[in-house]
Parts: structure tokens; sequence; C-alpha cells
């Protein structure tokens, strides 16, 4: 049995090794690459575009495109994760916070070539793994049901306590947010609204890509806009030392690439995880067990960019896993694989570990080649990438706001995108601020639905016994045991623990104001479920008392506990980028912050007048020519490739379904004349 | 009388030219109007589902059969089901025949069943036809030790449901309220896959809207195998396939259950059904409704179908709104029963 295997695993190569497969390979996996650099822009969208492109193809080259095309666009959106604190795709959010610093601290090289090559090596083991297991794979499944994958997000969302730093409280208020947001839109059994503001955008569930680019994004480019330097001013290693280093990073911390990828293998196997999360939960992870991480994460640790980087990759390997053996698409883009099975005549099942077994090793093989494709394109490029990192930030932001801008409405071609990038911008630069720690909200945010969803399921179909199978019980003991340690470190066993219960008289200060809107939010919330139907009262209104609690009782802890004559330490112990206000005060910093938000403001604005190419050619002309000084020329080539780029990409080849805009509605004959008008 | 057979004749000839010159008028007309313009076809789901696929295809095709040949683009536009696209579609979307949508079968009557959010009124929208008649299953397998539909007004059986509003949610309360099963719903699943897996792995015993394509072209290893029990078919006709399981009109006699299982069931024969806004010109709407029905036979169309595992069984335009006029002349006091049996 084990001969055979092998043998049919090598003859699957060979079978993927005939030219014009391998083409297709290439094809998908630079079209993969392009589309992982451009934030919003995922494979998803691709994919269905090209899917038609494959009908006449045989079954192993339409495979290895597609496969190709998803596999590499997790290694390229670190590109602009580390260079502009942009994630590419909702995969490398958590490569920001690392990524992103060393850039800054003028390591952008050394930070791509590890992401890369923890990426390659990452997605190599994924696809091992894979390829290990297929002949198990029915088997396990079985065993892994409802009450185990709860389990399995409980455990995932345990992660939290690793992402909040030395602030349990306050990432436990900033989770409770995210499972709270996670439940606007319909109760998925009830129907009942849930804080939809009476709008059809919130009907459905908040998209996660406008909210993860507000989060993290706008808050990164803000920063930028308002230092205004280059993202990074120095330098520390000339092209090859930095490539080298990371190089080395990775092979030196080959154990945590190994257990990273594992668990983004594992991760990507569990329909509805996936790429959301699957780069929080690996940052969690090495942040609990890495050595120092405490002191060292997020400040531009290379350990946070290989942990997620290597786990993202795997993710892919894993998400094929459900689709192959039962048809259960593991990620979006394996739903559009799953109408590449039916056009090629193949069945997820037992055939495809049976008599297509050949086929389902091609597909191994395809991600693993893709893998390696893609890193190597990327880690010969990175060199001249890092450099885009000292560029000034009048060349910079324009570019990176367009295509983000686009990107974020694309996730459901509707104003709300806009607006929920801008809230979430917002919120996201005050959190970063004052530290408050931004991850949690996310995982909160993904997994918050999830477990709604499968809780329900398994209370309905065992009600509280589902927690006494033995992998709910062993995971939920994990997750229980994750939470909770941090929490009792703090408030037992710290040093100066005492003092936590050493009230001084209460001082309030101006950054108070961020807790109190927070309650003040919470209360509206709890208010509004009280006009619901009885039955879909009950989960939202426990998880709003439980997050009240968290943030009341960190603000009284704080007010309480602030030595009158010392500077607030509420500054440290965060995982979060670093605040840089340059050598501007704060006061000035802060209307430069304001003045920024006022050019994106401008930016939707002139967008619903006259359309996305005209706020296209204003912002870039308004930014470059007024904020920055930049020559006519430069500004003009600019301009041109910025309105090409949309022009050609998003409406001639996405076909975004653009909004209505004034001019277009007063002039129908401008409509019909200029795109997207 | 052989000239005045010869003066008919020339009539008739003179009649029928001119009646054909007419046409090609009409033709001519809509010729230039459509000739270099693009038509959107607007898709109420994201990427990748079958709503999406199936809209997708048609895109390719149908530009040929519309005179001026203008290039028909798949833009997708998500939102609440579809009922997003259907609003826009009622208000808002041009009506001069540039703008057409892909919604789903059921949108088009979300506003009789109580969605407050569905804000049109279906019965007047120019209906271009649907692509194919989704014939919907309510099926076991064989473990659960039910034979056939009977069984389950004695036997409490769990079937998975995606959630308030979708079909599997929705057809096995109304067949418990309707038909006396003991159907329990447990719910939200992801998807219909999901559903089906639970199935294999023992966690349900019952998927209970489930289209019969969906069948043929995902399951077939499951089919063949003999563990699926098929229970009964959820239309308002047999499917051709299938003259040995129980058609859900057949298991009752009682009129108002009927009512209630035509409102209900309807749906099935447009399922996959595409729109026009109302008040599209006369001329057009024809053009439109007819290229739908010739893309339905381009052997271009029905090759590229076969090789995407696509089901076919068109029904015209006019077919659909009939299904539609009919659903919305059902007396309020059915409308009120089924809307408190699937709540």
């Amino acid at each position: 049995m084990e001969v055979s295997l092998l043998d049919v695993a090598f003859s699957a190569l060979g079978v993927l090794m005939d030219p014009e497969r391998l083409f297709y390979l290439g094809f998908g996996t630079l079209i993969g690459l392009a589309l992982g650099i451009m934030p919003g822009v995922g494979g998803v969208a691709g994919l269905a575009l090209l899917l038609p492109f494959t009908f006449n193809l045989d079954a192993y080259s339409a495979f290895a495109f597609m496969l190709g095309l998803g596999a590499v666009t997790s290694t390229s959106d670190t590109i602009p994760a580390v260079l502009f604190g942009v994630p590419g795709t909702s995969a490398s959010q958590a490569t920001v916070l690392d990524g992103h610093s060393m850039a800054k601290n003028g390591e952008a090289g050394r930070a791509l070539s590890a992401a890369y090559a923890a990426s390659l090596i990452g997605g190599l083991w994924g696809a091992f793994l894979l390829g290990l297991t297929i002949p198990v794979l029915r088997p396990i499944l079985m065993a892994i049901n409802s009450p185990e994958l709860l389990a399995f997000s409980i455990f995932g969302i345990s992660m939290v306590s690793a992402l909040s730093g030395s602030m349990p409280l306050r990432g436990l208020t900033m989770a409770g947010l995210g499972i709270l947001l996670s439940m606007v839109g319909g109760d998925p059994t009830t129907g009942q609204d849930r804080w939809t503001l009476d709008t059809l955008y919130l009907l459905d569930d908040l998209p996660l890509l406008p909210v993860a680019l507000g989060l993290f994004a706008l808050p990164e480019i803000c920063d930028v806009a308002a230092r205004r330097t280059a993202i990074s001013e120095t330098s520390k290693h000339n092209l090859k030392d930095g490539m080298v280093a990371g190089l080395k990073d990775v092979l030196e911390n080959w154990w945590l690439v190994a257990k990273c990828g594992s668990l983004g293998a594992m991760i990507g196997a569990i329909p509805g995880l996936g790429s959301a999360v699957v780069d929080w939960i690996a940052y969690g992870y090495a942040a609990k067990t890495c050595k120092g991480a405490e002191k060292t994460f997020g400040k531009g640790d290379v350990r946070g960019v290989i942990a997620p980087e290597s786990a993202n990759n795997a993710k892919e390997g894993g998400s094929l896993v459900p689709t192959i053996a039962f048809g259960v698409p593991g990620s979006a883009s394996m739903a559009l694989l799953l109408g590449g099975f039916m056009i090629h005549g193949l069945e997820p099942g037992k055939s495809m570990v049976t008599t297509n077994l050949e086929v389902t090793y091609a597909m191994v093989w395809s991600i693993a080649l893709a893998n390696i494709l893609g890193a190597g394109l990327c880690f010969a490029f990175s060199g001249q990438f890092a450099k885009i990192a000292t560029l000034r930030y009048t060349l910079v932001i324009p570019g990176v706001i367009c295509i983000m801008m686009v990107g974020a409405y694309q996730a459901s071609a509707d104003w709300g995108d806009l607006a929920t990038l801008l809230i979430f911008g917002s919120v996201g630069w005050v959190m970063k601020h004052l530290r408050w720690p931004r991850p949690p909200l996310i995982l909160g945010f993904v997994l918050g639905g999830i477990i709604e969803d499968y809780m329900r399921i398994s209370y309905q179909l065992y009600e509280w016994s589902w927690m006494l199978k033995p992998i709910c019980f062993v995971m939920l003991s994990l997750a229980a045991i994750s939470l909770f340690q941090p929490l009792f470190k703090k408030i037992f066993f710290k040093k100066d623990g005492a003092q936590l219960l050493k009230f001084s008289p209460a001082v309030f200060k101006n950054v108070d104001f961020f807790p109190i809107a927070v309650i003040t939010l919470l209360l509206w919330t709890l208010w509004q479920t009280f006009s619901w139907d009885f039955e879909s009262q009950g989960a939202p209104q426990v998880i709003v008392l439980v997050t009240l609690a968290c943030v009341v009782t960190t603000f009284v802890l704080t007010i309480f506990n602030r030595p009158v004559n010392q500077t607030v330490n509420d500054e440290d112990g965060v995982l979060d980028l670093a605040v840089d206000l340059g050598k501007i005060g704060r006061a000035a910093y802060n209307i430069r912050v304001l003045e920024f938000f006022g050019w994106l403001v401008g930016f939707i604005a002139v967008w619903a007048f006259g359309g996305i190419l005209l706020s296209a050619i204003a912002f870039v002309i308004g930014y470059m020519r007024f904020r920055g000084r930049e020559s006519w020329k430069a500004t003009l080539i600019y301009m041109m490739a910025i309105t090409g780029l949309i022009y050609f990409v998003f409406d001639q080849g996405f076909h975004i379904t653009w909004p209505v805009t004034v001019l277009g509605t007063y002039f129908p004959i401008l409509h019909d004349v200029i795109p997207t008008m | 009388m052989k000239k005045l057979l010869q003066t008919a004749a020339i009539g008739v000839a003179y009649a029928v030219a001119s009646v054909g010159a007419q046409a090609n008028v009409h033709a001519n007309q809509v010729a230039d109007f459509y000739k270099g313009k693009d038509i959107e076809l607007r898709i109420g789901y994201k990427p990748g589902g079958g709503y999406d696929n199936y809209a997708r295809l048609l895109a390719r095709h149908i530009g040929k059969h519309i005179p001026g040949n203008p290039n028909v683009i798949p833009k997708n536009m998500p939102g609440a089901g579809s009922v997003k696209l259907t609003n826009y579609l009622w208000e808002g979307a041009p009506q001069d025949g540039t703008v057409i949508g892909a919604i789903s079968r059921g949108a088009p009557f979300e506003p009789l069943l109580g969605n407050s959010k569905a804000k049109f009124s279906a019965d007047q929208f120019t209906w271009l036809g649907s692509a194919n008649n989704e014939v919907s299953i309510c099926a076991t397998v064989k473990r659960t030790g039910i034979k056939s539909w009977t069984d389950l007004k004695s036997q409490t059986v769990t079937t998975g449901g995606n959630g308030s509003g979708s079909d599997t949610d929705q057809f096995p309360k109304l067949l418990n309220a309707v038909l006396g099963t003991k159907f329990k719903v447990v719910g939200p699943y992801g998807g219909g896959s999901d559903i089906v897996k639970g199935m294999i792995a023992g966690e349900l015993d019952a998927r209970c809207g489930w289209s019969w394509s969906s069948i043929k072209s995902k399951n077939k290893e499951l089919l063949a195998s003999g563990d699926l029990v098929l229970l009964m078919q959820m239309s308002t006709e047999k499917h051709p396939d299938l003259p040995n399981v129980p058609l859900v009109m057949d298991l009752t006699k009682d009129k108002e259950s009927l009512q209630i299982l035509n409102l209900m069931f309807a749906r099935q024969g447009l399922g996959r059904p595409y729109v026009a806004p109302p008040g599209v010109p006369a001329k057009r709407a024809k053009a439109l409704q007819d290229a739908f029905m010739k893309t339905m036979s381009d052997p271009e169309f029905l090759a590229e179908a076969k090789k995407g595992g696509v089901n076919l069984s068109p029904i015209s335009g006019e077919r659909v709104a009939e299904l539609v006029a009919a659903a919305y002349k059902t007396p309020k006091a059915v409308i009120a029963r089924t809307i408190d049996a699937i709540r």
C-alpha cells in the first residue's frame, strides 16, 4: 500500500511535468502574485473571472492553473503589508505588526526575504502534510463534526489573551466588541435584524476586508501622511545583507516554521476559518511561546513575520482537505475549484482518494510547485520592492489610497464598504494611539460568527453534553488555560500585583473618552436588543454584558490607579505597532491626521459626484501638487498609471459594479461616454 | 375562380411580406439601439455560486442572439439573498433594456411572505425566462431506517438547515405544518454541502431542500451507493428522472394546503430566473425574451453547459410571468398561514 501510494504520488509529478501543464501552473502563479499585491483583490475574484478559460484545458492543467493562482496570493500579499502596513489579502494582517515595524526600522529587505522563505517552507510543509494524510482524510473528517469545529474555533478565540499583551481586560473588551460586530445583520436562526440601522448593507454580515483595511492599513497610511516623511528613513542593511539575514532568520527558526505551518494547515482545513484568522492564530501562538516575545513582538521582531507567513501559505493545502474529501469548500476559492471539479467530470469524495488519486496528488504537487515559483519570483524582486519604503510619502500615498479604496469597495460594491473603511480607520487610529489592542477585535469578529453558528448546531443536537466529547474537552481545556492564565498571572503573581488593589483618588484624562465611548456604545447596543423578538435576545445580551464588565473594570482600575505625578503607563505591553510622532507635537500631529482624513472624505465625495476615475485624478493631482509639490511631469505620469490601472484592471477586467454618481444621474450622456461615471 | 385565387394568393403574399417587413423594422430599431452598447447582467450574489455560474454562462452567449449584438457584461451586486438587486431593478436601474438581472428563485415571492425589505411587486417585472426547473428533494440516509415519507409522520428526524429564510430551513417547517411530518431543523450550516457531510458522518438524518440537479452533478457517488433514500420531490410537477418519487402536491387533498404548497413551490419551476426592470420598451423586451429562448437552444451554449455540469430545462419569460402572477393572486388567509408555517 505504502509503495503504491508513493508510486502514484510520483507518477502524478510526472504527469504535471508536461510543458503545457507547467505553463498553466506558471501563468496561474503569476496572476496570483499580481492579485495578492493589490489590497482587496484576492484570488476569488480572479478565479471567478478566469474559470471559463479553464474549460478547454485538461484537468491537470486546469487545476494547476487554479491552485497556482490560489496558492501564492498569500506569498505576495506580504509586500504591501511590510512596505505600507496594508495587508494585500486578509491572510497577511498579522504580518503588518512586525513586518511593517521592521520596514520602518530600515529592515524591509530582511522582513520580505524572511517572509518569502517562511511562505515557501510553510507552503511546502502544508502540501506535504496534505499528501501524507490523503489516504486517511475521510475517516479523520468523519470524526470532526460541528462540536469539534466549535471547540477548535473557541480555542482560536482564546488566542485573544496572547494578542492582548499585558492588558488582558482591554483585549477581552475588544474581542467582545468583535463578536458583537459579527452579530450585526440578520439572526441566522430567527431572521431578527440585529443592529442593522434599517439598512440592506448591514443586513448581510459586515465584510471582513473593509474592516481589516480600516483597522490596520488606514491608520498606518494616516501616520505616514502626518509624519510627512518616507516610511523608512534609514536602511540598516544593504540589499544583499538584508536578504541573507532574512533567510538566516528562517533557518534559525525552523521549528517555529514547522509548528506554524502545521497550525496553518489545520486551520485551513476548518471550513469558515482559513485565511481570515490563520495569521492571527499563528501570530498569537508565537507571541505566547517565543522567548522574550512580550518585549519585542510588535516592534519589529522577525519571528512575528515568520509565524504568520509560514501559516498562511500552509493553509492552502489544508483547505483542499474538506474540498477533496467531502465537497465542503474550505474557502471561497475552493468553492470555485469545486466548479472546476464538475467541468472535468470529477467528484469530491471517495473516488478522489481511490480511482482519481493521481489527480489529487497532482493538486498537491501544483500547490508545492506554485509555492516554489511564487516565493522564488518574489525573492528575486524583494530588493527592488524594499526600496519603495524609502520613497517620499507623496509618491506612495496616492497610489496606495486609490487601490485601497477600490479594494474596499469591491467587498460588496456598496457605499457602505467605504463608510466601513473610514469608520474603522478612525477607530483603528484611535486604538493604535491610545494602546487598545486591535488584533482581538478582528479575531472576535471573524470567529464570533462561526462560533455562534456551530454553538447553535451543537446545542440543538447534544445540548451541553457536546463539551464532553473527547476532542472538544481537550480543546476547551486548552482554550481555558490559554485564556485565563495571563489574567490570573496579572492579578495574583505579578510583583506589583498588590498595586492593583491599592486605590488612589480618581484621575481623569483626555484619553478616557475612548472607554467612555465604548461603554456608551455598549449601552446603546443593549438597549436595542430589548425591541427584538425574545429568542434572539439572549446570546447578544450575554456578550454585551460580559464586554461591558471588562471595559468598566479596566476603566475603573485605570482611573483609580493613576499616580498623580507620573505619566500614564498605559503605553507599555501592547502587541501593536509603536507610535512614532516624529519631531512634531501631539496637537500639531493630530491636526495633520485630521487634514488627511479630510482628503479621504473628499476622495469619496468626488467619487460620489463623478466616479472613481475623476476622484483618482483629483486626488493624485491634489495630493502630489498641493500637498507635496511634486513636479507636473511626475504627477501626470503617476496619474496616468493609476487611472490606467483602475480602468483596465478594475473596470474592464473585473467589471466592478460602480456606484451611481451625481453627474451620471443628471447627465446620462456622460454616464454612457465616461467610464465609471 | 382562378383569378380570385391568384388575387388571394397575392394578397396573402403581400400580407406576409409586409408583416415580415414590419418585423424587420422592429428588429432594426432594436438593433440600432443595442449596436455598440453594453448590456449589464447584474448578478445578485458574489462570484462562485450556482446563480453566478448560470448567469456568467448566459452572458457569454446571449449577446449574439440580441439584435445589434451588444456586449453582455456580468457584474456582481450581492446583498440580502439578491433582494438588494431586485430592489435596484425595481427602482434605480435604467428601464431602457441595458440592465438585466439574475435573481434568486425565491426573491419574487419575498414581498408576499412578509419581507418588508423587499420593496417591489414582482408581477410587474419584465421576465426574460428561467434556465432550469429546479425540482427540490427531501432525502435521508439508509442508516435512519426511514423508507418512505409516511415514516416522517411517526418518527422525529433531524434535518440540516442553512439559516433563516433558506430553503433547507423553510421547506421542512412548511411540511411539518401542512403534512404533519416531524422534522427537527438543525442549523445554521454554512452551505448545502456541509449538511450532506453531516448526513454522511452521522450528525444529521436528512436534507430537505436539495436540487435534484445538484444531487446529479455533485453527489453521484452517494446516489450510486444506494445510501441515499429519496423521500419526496418538491415542485409543482414531477421531474422526468423521478417518476417513482412522490410529488409533494400529491400528498394532500386539502384545498388550502395545496394552495400553500403551490405558493411555496411554484418558485422551483422558475429555478434560475432572469428579469429586466418594469417598463422596458415592449420591442426590446420581446427581443430580450426571444434571445433568451434562442440561447437555450444554441449548440455552443448547450455544449458549454454540458461540460460545466449545468442542467437546463428552460421556460419562457411569459411562463415565468404567469407563475409569478398566479402566486400573487393567492388569498390573504393562505399567505398568512404560510408565513406562520415557515417562521
